[in-house]
């Protein structure tokens, strides 16, 4: 009760602050002039009286501020004035507080970014209900390959079954054109069953999910469907009234039922999607009973796939092994490597600006001593001191965190626009992870409260007198306060140099990336995909003329240099890898002997400036007929024929003959083929792999379900992209094309490899640059800070005679020591991690010239960060350096 | 185990002071103090302000502005109920602490 009563007259008396002050004022005021007029009374001169009753009393200003600290509540009024304080000491030094915001401001900015990417595309990538429960049906084999297994109709049916499933979600895609406008265009439509949505458990954004009775059992599927977000977004721009309207999809109409949420990530970039279940093979997500676990599954399920696979041998891969995985294995098998090596350059990135804001604070700290001596021998009490530090802290880490959460959002957009592509679902969501974001706000925070006290807390410990008396704050620092220095210092040098070796390995094999010889000219070319409806163009000749009409119809354009037909043949990644024979030099080992199998028209060599080294390509008439007659790449005539004579040899394809009914071959596909020309290398098997052997034939000798036109452009290709698409709508007003139509410099860029070294080697980089300018200036302030300190130390020195590179020597020791120990533990750190580090990404290329030249690099920034330093104390006068004694 | 430091000893004072002459102003505690210790102890003035304070916040003593034998205007304090009570716990714990340091002293 009487404690409620004190805090509430406390709060009050907040209010009245000022009437507080005068009071206590008016009180001492009373108190001196009482003393005044007693040692009047006892004789002394009216000045003396005074005197002595101020001198009895002590410094006012002190005792009043000490009555005022008992006021706790006061403690509100007293933080705004801590705060200006603190505000005025550090715009005093501003070098000090700018690199210690910065520090915290990048680690954090650094960490959140990454991490957040890692939340989304790693951890969480799938929006759905119990996602730990959902797993992927997929099947492995003794050689360790991991399939999804395929299934159709009936067995979906006997899957349901399994009891160890609570429910299944089965998908299967086609592109689909939507019909009805001038230009048609592709959707992807992903289908299955009824069951799917309420397996995934996720609520549409509009009107309602496909449900079970739209597919009855036995019964043509519903003429429903239901929009992805950003189809909704793209083709009806948002709509809302959307619902009930109609969809026509290859001239049928169908009623849209829902829209899905902005991430829903089922299907990997879904346009639409349609009740209707697969009947040619779909993959399976199912949804695990509580409880189960994937091993127990995968038991259960062993011996219906087996049967399944008596039934249908050829969907399953011989001796395989039911081996239902998590449904983000394939994301963490792509990304993992590369988002956790990032996430370890950040921590590290985090640990060095953490270090160096202390470095900083208890440099500082140590430097101010002699104020907080001074100002607690005038009376501030040591609870004043820690908490004018603390508040100082706290504005410094406020500071940093604020500017590193804007800075970690820019980040984020940077890092999303690079992030290479095809390798997560493209709808995920990556925001700014909150939970993350407090974390790393929390060890920034404390760890600039923590070493910003410790200067405080040693001046807690009653030793005033002390440091006072010994008069300075020039003597030699303690030996505890410069082993934690140089500890700190030693740590953040050798996590630079660990990020700096990976940096300059990743930069290394990005650069060597950029500049591998593509073998062909990317420039102004564009790949556009021409799908096929079911059912279309059945018979070859039809086939092959439909799609050199395409051809012919783009190559009219008044832009179009050339326009080529390239059954799978876009480079940097092209062809099959297929088994061949030659007549005349029968392999040894036949399963070995493979080449990258290409179906192309005459045109295709020059609209890609790919040169014929040899021969010939194929006339017209020759391509229209399906001759048997091949073109060669460099790689291998050389390889077979070292001589230089493989024109005129024969080669055949054993894999040639149609396999499934919508592959059409030429007559004759599977004869021995005539080798007629060789063509220079071009990239066939990505960016960082050496040219395949590449065997190139009429694409009219096989004729899959649709093809690519390679179209060279006199100018760039985006504007002319429409003109294309009516073009081939021209042919057939059905023709959609696929996709995304893009420039081969886009298709290079998109390749895994080149997005991922890009990501990696940029943020590498930046992020090592970043430490070093840190760990420069986390030296510098160490340095420079312990050189003041010692001022008096060299002082005597030299007046006992020392030369001055004797000083030098002392005064740089232990710096030398920290740097030396840093960049021992950060080579021998790099070297460690060498191995774990080139197995996540990839590098391979660990150079001890790279490791060599980052070590020198690191020496000249720990030199230049010593240059000021080590010149004041050359500048040391001895005779001042004592007088200031 | 009472809070037997310098603290505690001049609140203390400081109560049994105002508990044996009424009212008193800041000085008049110190004076006193210093008169009825025959000049062994000397309360300093710095000490003395926060203490007040510090007890007035705690309810133990209260104050009121008065003008003095000389016509200045002084803060008074006198003991609250709560205080003597405070008071009687005081004296008991010093009692303690002085017969602890007697026995401790005496020990042979």
């Amino acid at each position: 009760m009487s404690r409620a009563m004190s805090i509430a007259r406390r709060m009050a008396n907040l209010l009245h602050r000022s009437r507080i002050d005068r009071d206590i004022d008016a009180e001492l005021q009373t108190h001196i002039a009482l003393r005044t007029e007693d040692n009047l009374a006892a004789g002394m001169s009216p000045e003396q009286a005074r005197r002595d009753a101020l001198v009895r009393f002590g410094n006012r200003t002190a005792t009043k501020e000490r009555v005022t600290a008992t006021d706790a509540a006061l403690l509100i009024s007293t933080i705004g004035s801590d705060t200006r304080y603190a505000l005025r000491q550090l715009i005093k030094n501003p070098g000090f507080a700018l690199a210690a915001i910065l520090s915290l401001a990048l680690g954090i900015a650094a960490t959140v970014s990454v991490f957040s990417v890692i939340y989304g595309v790693l951890l969480h990538p799938f929006p759905y209900a119990d996602v730990d429960r959902l797993a992927n049906l997929s099947l492995s084999d003794p050689r360790g390959n991991i399939f999804d297994a395929e299934f159709t109709g009936q067995q979906f049916r006997e899957l349901r079954n399994v009891h160890a499933f609570e429910g299944i979600a089965t998908w299967d895609s086609r592109h689909l054109t939507v019909t009805g406008h001038d230009v048609p265009e592709n959707a992807i439509a992903f289908f299955g069953i009824g069951e799917t949505f309420s397996t995934l458990g996720v609520p549409p954004l509009l009107g309602r999910n496909l449900g079970p009775s739209d597919s009855p059992e036995g019964q043509e599927p519903l003429p429903v469907v239901m929009l992805h977000y950003r189809f909704w977004q793209r083709h009806f721009n948002g709509d809302p009234a959307v619902i009930g309207k109609t969809l026509e999809l290859n001239h049928r109409l169908y009623t849209i039922v829902g829209v899905t949420r902005p991430h829903f990530t089922w299907g990997w970039g879904a346009d639409v999607y349609l009740p209707e279940e697969a009947t040619q093979g779909g993959g399976v997500v199912v949804r695990l009973r509580p409880g189960v676990s994937l091993a127990a599954a995968d038991a259960e399920l062993q011996p219906l796939l087996e049967r399944f696979a008596h039934d249908r041998p050829h969907s399953f891969p011989p001796k395989f092994k039911v081996d239902i995985r998590s449904l983000t294995y394939e994301t963490t098998r792509n990304m993992g490597g590369t988002l956790y090596l990032l996430f370890a350059a950040v921590a590290m990135l985090l640990a060095i600006g953490c270090s160096n804001v202390s470095i900083l604070l208890l440099a500082r700290g140590t430097a101010r001593r002699h104020e907080f001596a001074l100002r607690s021998a005038v009376g501030a009490s040591s609870l004043r001191i820690v908490r004018q530090l603390l508040t100082e802290s706290l504005l410094l880490a406020f500071t940093g965190t604020a500017l590193g959460v804007l800075m970690a959002y820019q980040l984020l957009r940077l890092l999303v626009a690079w992030m290479p592509q095809g390798m997560f679902p493209p709808d995920v969501a990556i925001r700014i992870n909150v939970p993350v974001l407090l974390f790393t706000a929390g060890v920034a925070l404390l760890s600039s409260v923590f070493f910003g006290l410790v200067p405080a807390l040693q001046m807690a410990k009653p030793e005033i007198g002390q440091v006072m008396q010994s008069s300075t704050n020039r003597t030699a620092g303690s030996v505890h306060g410069r082993r934690l220095h140089g500890t700190l210092v030693a740590a953040q040098i050798a996590l630079t140099l660990v990020l700096l070796t990976a940096a300059g390995a990743a930069v290394h094999s990005f650069l060597h990336l950029l500049n591998v010889p593509l073998g062909y000219d990317p420039h102004n070319v564009v790949s556009v995909g021409i799908p096929l409806q079911e059912n279309t163009y059945t018979t070859w000749e039809a086939r092959v003329n439909y799609f050199e009409q395409l051809r012919a119809s783009v190559a009219t354009l008044p832009d179009v240099v050339s326009a080529s037909i390239a059954t799978n043949a876009t480079p940097p990644h092209s062809g099959l890898e297929q088994r061949f024979q030659l007549r005349d030099k029968p392999s040894s080992s036949p399963e070995a002997q493979t080449a990258r199998v290409h179906f192309v028209d005459p045109g295709y060599f020059s609209t890609l400036q790919v040169p014929l080294l040899q021969g010939r390509t194929w006339s017209v008439a020759e391509v229209a007929r399906g001759a048997s007659l091949v073109v060669v790449n460099q790689t291998l005539a050389r390889r077979y024929y070292p001589n230089g004579d493989i024109v005129g040899h024969a080669i055949k394809l054993s894999t040639l003959q149609g396999a499934s009914p919508n592959t059409l071959t030429a007559p004759g596909a599977g004869d021995w083929m005539q080798v007629i020309g060789v063509v220079g290398d071009s990239l066939n098997d990505g960016l960082d792999h050496p040219v395949r052997p590449a065997i190139f034939a009429p694409y009219s000798t096989l004729v899959w379900m649709g093809t690519q036109i390679l179209i060279r452009t006199r100018v760039t290709p985006e504007p002319i992209l429409h003109s294309i698409r009516k073009q081939l709508a021209m042919v057939s007003p059905d023709q959609q094309t696929y996709g995304i139509i893009a420039d081969l410099e886009t298709w290079i860029r998109n390749e895994p490899e080149w997005a991922r070294g890009r990501l990696i080697s940029a943020l590498f980089a930046g992020f090592s640059i970043v430490a070093l300018f840190l760990s420069g200036v986390g030296l510098y302030s160490v340095l420079s800070y312990s050189v003041a300190q010692r001022t008096n130390e060299f002082g005597i020195r030299m007046a006992l005679g020392a030369t001055r590179r004797h000083v030098l020597r002392v005064a740089m020791a232990s710096a030398g020591v920290s740097v030396g120990t840093g960049i021992d533990v950060g080579l021998a750190l790099s070297l460690g991690l060498n191995h774990v580090v080139s197995a996540w990404v990839g590098i391979t290329t660990n150079h001890p010239l790279i490791v060599l030249s980052v070590s020198l690099l690191l020496l000249v920034v720990a030199g230049l960060a010593c240059l000021v330093p080590a010149r004041k104390a050359l500048s040391i006068d001895p005779i001042a350096a004592l007088r200031s004694e | 185990m009472a809070k037997n430091d310098l603290q505690g000893t001049l609140d203390l004072l400081v109560l049994k002071t105002l508990a044996q002459m009424g009212a008193l102003h800041g000085y008049g505690i110190v004076l006193h103090i210093q008169h009825a210790s025959e000049e062994l102890l000397r309360v300093e003035e710095g000490s003395l302000y926060p203490a007040l304070h510090r007890m007035e916040q705690s309810g133990w003593i209260a104050s009121h502005w008065a003008y003095t034998l000389t016509n200045r205007k002084a803060k008074y304090y006198k003991l609250t109920p709560q205080g003597r009570h405070q008071l009687r716990r005081a004296e008991e714990s010093f009692d303690q602490l002085v017969k602890g340091v007697r026995t401790v002293l005496r020990y042979a």
